[in-house]
């Protein structure tokens, strides 16, 4: 359970910076007093279009980065309060998480385990699972340096489920990713809803949302536009596809 | 703790597994003495073969005087004695580099030699090849000895005549003391350089490195705190800071050994470097280490990328150690101001503990002077790991 309340963040910008950005003011916002929950064995998609906030969004909730103000809570936990129980709890993957490509796969699983305080036994038991499930008996002695992409996302996929985790947070986990590779991560999260597992998942992609997501919020410049599920958004959809009504909303925002 | 422990673990098996950090931080110390050492010995060594080899050109123009002079000289088989002139084409021939050297006597130097006079004597030269008037001035010698003992005989005085004085020199100082005062800058200047080398790419590639990489996002999300990830990250950048000076101290003994054996200052050195001094200076060097580690990472967390954290420390690199020059400068010593200047600090620590005589004092306000920098660099470091700016930039 993941519960975002009133969560705003604001950055101090340098003179460089304003320049850059053409701005008036001295802070940014990129997430402003947004407020949302995830439930477990639901997907929620945090949906919206480039710099809408939602990086900033899922690196508070999993402790990367502390909230100006608001609180979020994650199964139970303040992330300000309590960041190393909360990140026990939590899997994290992007599309461009790298690896340390001069470790092997087994010993890339094995330092992540023991950060997590994963027994040797279950350590043994999840890898074998994953080795398993997602055909890395092959390459698990190979350095991660010589692996291929859809390779090197099986490893992350299995470093991000090693330690068993209550909540499995996504940044635009497909982005720039083939199509086989990507099938892989969608078959992730379908699991982990099963599960019974939180899962939340950033994107910009309206189809994957709508095939994977059982809730979901729309921001754009750091403000809520829409939060319900995703059968509230198909009933109050205005324009013909779900795409266009993504892009009716954020339009309207502007207005 | 353990955590740490892990993260120092994972970093170390990184490291040794890049070959190019393994070049610059072991193979290059441990080789790079050997190879100058033997580089400079073979250099000097033909050079003073072929300098003893080759038959010196000595044009000379007697302006009319008598040639007792040259054939005094002419004894020597190393040199041609090549008669001139004038003094004018003497000169051009130096200067065309067709004789080595040229002589060139005054019109009334007999006389003046004769009547107990200065007799007037040019050399013609060129200043960049000095080896061959050094060469050549002890044939000068020679002769303004056979001038004076034949005026001394004149006098019916013997050569003690004009040397009034016997002294004895009665140095009080020992051996190690005059080797730290003179030679001892060497060893703690190769300690700084390769101790900021050491630890340069490990610094770089642990924190830039790992931003570039895109790994930073998934070890900030594991259960463990930044100081941990810090401190883990932290051993291992000066582990491999003092591994790197180690080797190339193991180096540079190694050749003295195996190039200079036999000689009575080698076996001297040889006998300076006792446990106790090793001991001494890894004492120091540890919190050094750490400063210069607290120094590196900061900068490295700031930086978007390895280049960029590179074209920052690079230069770093001669500030931090140009300071450790001192150690060549006669007469600088530690005292009660130098002893808290950092980097200074140690090299005159270890040429004092070169030297043996240990002042305890001086030795712990430098000990605790470089504690406090290190423990000052690890908080900046901490602050800047810790900022959200830095770290996701």
């Amino acid at each position: 359970m993941i519960i975002v309340t009133d969560l705003y963040k604001e950055y101090k910008l340098s003179k460089k910076q304003q320049k850059e950005m053409s701005s008036n003011t001295d802070v940014a916002v990129p997430v402003n007093k947004i407020n949302f929950e995830c439930k477990p064995g639901r997907v929620f998609s945090l949906l919206g279009p480039n710099g809408a906030g939602k990086t900033t969004t899922l690196r508070m909730i999993s402790t990367m980065l502390v909230p100006t103000s608001g609180t979020v809570e994650v199964c139970g936990l303040d992330t300000v309060k309590n960041p190393n129980d909360v990140r026990k709890k939590i899997g994290f993957l992007t599309g461009s998480t790298g690896l340390y490509e001069r470790l092997t796969a087994n010993e890339f699983l094995k330092y992540f385990a023991d950060l997590n305080d994963v027994s040797k036994g279950d350590f043994e038991q999840r890898k074998n699972h994953y080795y398993d499930l997602l055909d890395m008996h092959d390459f698990a002695n190979k350095k991660l340096g010589e692996l291929s992409t859809g390779m090197k996302q099986k490893v992350n996929i299995s470093r991000t489920m090693i330690h068993n985790p209550d909540v499995v947070v996504f940044d635009e986990p497909t982005s720039g990713l083939d199509v086989i590779t990507a099938e892989n991560i969608i078959k992730l999260i379908e699991d982990c809803k099963t599960e019974g597992k939180t899962v939340i998942f950033s994107s910009h992609i309206m189809t994957e949302v709508d095939l994977l997501c059982d809730d979901l919020a729309i921001i754009a410049k750091g403000d809520l536009l829409f939060n319900g599920t995703m059968d509230e958004f198909r009933a109050n959809q205005k324009a013909d596809t779900l795409t266009g009504e993504f892009i009716r909303i954020v339009n309207q925002s502007k207005n | 703790m353990n955590k740490i422990f892990t993260i120092a673990k994972k970093e170390f098996l990184d490291i040794f597994r890049d070959k190019r950090t393994l070049v610059r931080m072991i193979l290059i110390p441990l080789i790079a003495f050997p190879l100058i050492i033997q580089l400079i010995t073979t250099l000097q060594e033909s050079q003073s073969k072929k300098e003893a080899e080759q038959v010196l050109k000595v044009g000379y123009y007697l302006n009319g005087q008598d040639e007792g002079i040259i054939t005094r000289m002419i004894s020597d088989s190393l040199y041609e004695f090549i008669p001139y002139e004038d003094s004018v084409s003497l000169a051009k021939d130096v200067d065309d580099k067709e004789i080595n050297l040229g002589i060139g006597l005054s019109s009334d130097y007999d006389k003046t030699i004769q009547a107990g006079g200065q007799g007037e004597f040019s050399i013609f030269l060129r200043g960049a090849d000095k080896e061959d008037f050094e060469r050549f001035n002890g044939l000068i010698e020679q002769e303004k000895t056979f001038v004076v003992n034949n005026r001394l005989t004149q006098l019916d005085k013997g050569p003690l005549y004009i040397e009034p004085l016997l002294i004895y020199h009665n140095d009080q100082s020992e051996r190690a003391e005059i080797i730290a005062k003179y030679a001892g800058g060497i060893l703690p200047y190769i300690f700084m350089a390769f101790l900021f080398m050491g630890s340069m790419l490990p610094a770089i590639d642990l924190f830039a490195g790992e931003k570039e990489r895109g790994t930073i996002e998934t070890l900030l999300t594991s259960p463990v705190s930044r100081l941990q990830i810090l401190l883990g990250k932290m051993i291992v950048v000066v582990a491999f800071g003092l591994i790197s000076a180690l080797v190339a101290l193991v180096g540079l003994f190694a050749s003295i050994n195996l190039m200079g054996g036999g000689s009575p200052i080698m076996e001297e050195v040889n006998g300076m470097l006792t446990p106790q001094l090793f001991v001494m200076l890894f004492l120091l060097l540890i919190p050094l280490a750490i400063f210069f580690a607290g120094v590196m990472i900061p900068i490295s967390v700031y930086a978007k990328s390895f280049k960029e954290a590179q074209s920052i420390l690079t230069p770093l690199n001669i500030v931090m150690v140009l300071p450790a020059m001192v150690g060549f400068v006669p007469g600088v010593e530690l005292d009660y101001t130098t002893a808290f200047i950092p980097v200074v600090n140690v090299v005159l620590s270890t040429k004092m503990l070169l030297s043996g005589h240990i002042d305890f004092i001086l030795l712990t306000i430098t000990f605790l002077t470089l504690i406090l920098l290190a423990a000052i660099s690890v908080f900046i470091s901490m602050r800047q790991f810790g900022k959200e700016s830095s770290i996701l930039r």
